[in-house]
């Protein structure tokens, strides 16, 4: 019955009419044909082992070995926060409205989560001490939020409210583990690399960025003419200038501009770099944002006797970012993408480690699984982003539609 | 009747845009405590300009202003205190659509009164059942008619408990069958004492509730008389033709 409604439904949809039947049998066979040719090249030429030799290399780059658990602990300490948050949101639905403990998208996202495990050390070819650690690290996950989901049906939302707090404490401690301090020992960011060095960048100048951009935004509207002018200038200076140049730039004269301290190395003065340009985006993101919310809205608040603060913070500003939240996420996966750009500086982040990998006399000639590898993790990361940010969109609507 | 301690005074008022275009020309009215003052006027009249005058979202050049006391001055404590003491229902509703309906009625009160969320709650729930849409409380503004939104927009400058209430054209968005509702409401205000200056053209409104109705033109004010007079016997040439244009 399901079979033969879904044989209906495909003959509808892509052979309608004769012209419709070669378009979709043309474009079938091309589709296949590729995939065809991409799947024996990646069971039967490729050669994975250049990647499975190089999977630390690849995640952490050159960062010492015996400070790793440090790496591990954080990620332990991810999936924790990751199961909490999880399990807490299911339990007190705002947005979304299903009050479902575990509707169907979370299902799935739970046997990709098993299957990934399942299979991605193994592929990869990790010692047994290191697959079991995944292991462990996903059981917790899930374990947490199955835990949280229970436990937060039983609580007051009052008390939940603090919960996000753990993410900005969790960089934090984040940053002390991969950096030292605190008793631990240094390792200076001349020794992140790969993906660490990736996340770290984007996460860095994401976070930065966006406060960045909305005081920019506010900048530009304000009726100071210094502030006014300072944001425009800085805005279109930095969105009329290439990434690459501004990162050569930022390597020479970094140094001098922002206070001691704040970007000791090349590593930091890149993170400043990209956080300035992303906020430059960010901030046209918000404008636009800021400029949709209507003129009647602020006097509203004003004639209720609000100050200006107090409406932008209430009434425009939640109403602006709303708006702004899309093209602000499209920035985003933009920066993350720029990361790529840290290489010709030199820095050792996901692109710059393929290249030395792919320089190696051993592993000549790998280039097409390195550069695949490489796609598929940007993908995902990119994905993810725009998951969460349309996730976000969701829960933020408040039903504009009449009901 | 109402007593004569004045709310509202306005003396000479001027004011420019940055056009250059002349839209308030030496305006007086006094408003008294408990007093309904109807402003009826054709487009570009100035009416709504001036009463945006009242609660400083219009700033003016000339001439003085006072509100229950307190002279409206470039200082921004007092410009506050007098937005606290009057309420403005606007012709779009501008209720926040990112909120509840509740959470538009306590947001000023908690934020400028301080006052404590529950105990505002609870006022808020007495104004909407007194507008008529307390089951709507949960809702957002979206999901209202339009007469609901207005009469959620009358409740949220009640929370503040204001002294007078300022209407800019509140029935002229709204879809004719939902009019009444909200007239209705403004009648009950008026009723108990309200101190209200209300712009619109809804002759049945002026004629039943207001004490005084206001004729302006050209950033003047023409005639200024009780609705008896004023519907009957106008004094002037333009309040003639004024209303030969809207009966």
């Amino acid at each position: 019955m399901a079979a033969n409604s879904l044989l209906a439904s495909l003959r509808r949809e892509l052979f309608a009419s004769r012209g419709d039947a070669l378009l979709s049998a043309g474009l079938l066979a091309l589709i296949a044909a590729a995939a065809i040719g991409l799947l024996r090249w990646a069971f039967g030429q490729a050669q994975w082992v250049v990647i499975q030799a190089n999977t630390t290399l690849f995640a952490v780059g050159r960062y010492p070995l015996d400070q790793q658990w440090r790496l591990w602990l954080l990620v332990a300490l991810l999936a924790l926060a990751t199961g909490l948050s999880w399990g807490l949101l299911r339990a007190n639905p705002r947005g979304d409205r299903s009050g479902v403990l575990w509707p169907a998208n979370d299902r799935i996202a739970v046997a990709v989560l098993a299957f990934l495990t399942a299979w991605a050390p193994a592929a990869l070819r990790l010692a047994l001490p290191l697959q079991l650690r995944w292991w462990g690290i996903t059981a917790l996950l899930l374990a947490l939020r199955w835990a949280a989901g229970r436990w937060g049906r039983r609580h007051p939302p009052q008390l939940l409210r603090w919960v996000p707090l753990i993410w900005p404490l969790l960089y934090l401690l984040g940053m002390v583990l991969i950096s030292g301090g605190l008793g631990l020992i240094r390792v200076p960011p001349s020794e992140w690399g790969g993906l660490l060095l990736t996340v770290l960048m984007a996460s860095f100048a994401i976070l930065a960025s966006f406060p960045l951009g909305v005081l920019m935004a506010l900048g530009r509207r304000s009726e100071l003419p210094l502030l006014r002018w300072g944001s425009v200038l800085y805005i279109e200076f930095i969105r009329g200038a290439p990434l690459i140049t501004l990162l050569f730039l930022g390597q020479n004269i970094l140094g001098f501009l922002l206070p001691g301290g704040l970007a000791p190395d090349r590593v930091w003065r890149a993170a400043w770099v990209l956080t300035f340009f992303c906020g430059a985006y960010v901030a046209e993101a918000v404008r636009a944002g800021l400029a949709s919310v209507p003129g009647g809205q602020q006097e509203a608040a004003r004639s209720l006797g609000l100050s200006v603060p107090q409406s932008l913070q209430h009434v425009v500003l939640p109403q602006a970012l709303r708006i702004a939240l899309p093209a602000t996420v499209g920035q985003f996966i933009s920066l993350l993408q720029d990361t790529t750009l840290l290489s010709l500086i030199g820095l050792l982040e996901l692109l710059g480690t393929a290249r030395t990998v792919m320089a190696n006399p051993d592993f000549l000639g790998k280039n097409a699984e390195v550069y695949l590898t490489l796609a598929v993790l940007f993908w995902c990361c990119c994905a993810a982003l725009g998951l969460g940010s349309r996730a976000l969109e969701r829960r933020l609507d408040p039903s504009h539609s009449p009901a | 009747m109402p007593a004569s301690q004045p709310m509202i005074e306005a003396r000479g008022v001027e004011k420019w845009y940055p056009n250059g275009f002349h839209a308030l020309r030496g305006v007086d009215l006094s408003v008294s405590k408990g007093e309904v003052v109807v402003i009826m006027g054709p487009s570009g009249s100035g009416k709504s300009t001036f009463i945006r005058t009242f609660n400083a979202l219009e700033e003016f050049q000339a001439g003085s202003i006072s509100v229950d006391g307190i002279a409206l001055s470039n200082d921004l404590r007092n410009i506050d205190a007098i937005r606290c003491e009057t309420g403005m229902v606007f012709q779009q509703f501008n209720l926040f659509p990112h909120l509840t309906v509740l959470q538009n009625l306590c947001l000023a009160p908690v934020l400028v009164r301080k006052r404590r969320r529950a105990e505002v709650e609870g006022q808020a729930m007495g104004l909407l059942e007194r507008v008529g849409i307390a089951e709507q409380a949960g809702k957002y503004p979206g999901q209202l008619s339009g007469g609901q939104q207005q009469r959620v927009a009358i409740a949220r400058s009640l929370c503040m408990e204001p002294r007078i209430l300022l209407f800019d054209e509140p029935t002229s968005a709204l879809d004719p069958e939902m009019v009444g509702e909200v007239l209705e409401v403004m009648k009950a205000l008026a009723a108990d004492g309200m101190t209200m200056v209300v712009v619109t053209h809804e002759m049945g409104f002026a004629r039943e509730v207001a004490h005084r109705v206001v004729l302006m033109s050209e950033g003047r004010i023409v005639e200024e008389a009780p609705p008896e007079i004023f519907f009957t016997n106008p004094q002037h040439e333009r309040s003639r033709q004024f209303l030969a244009q809207i009966l």
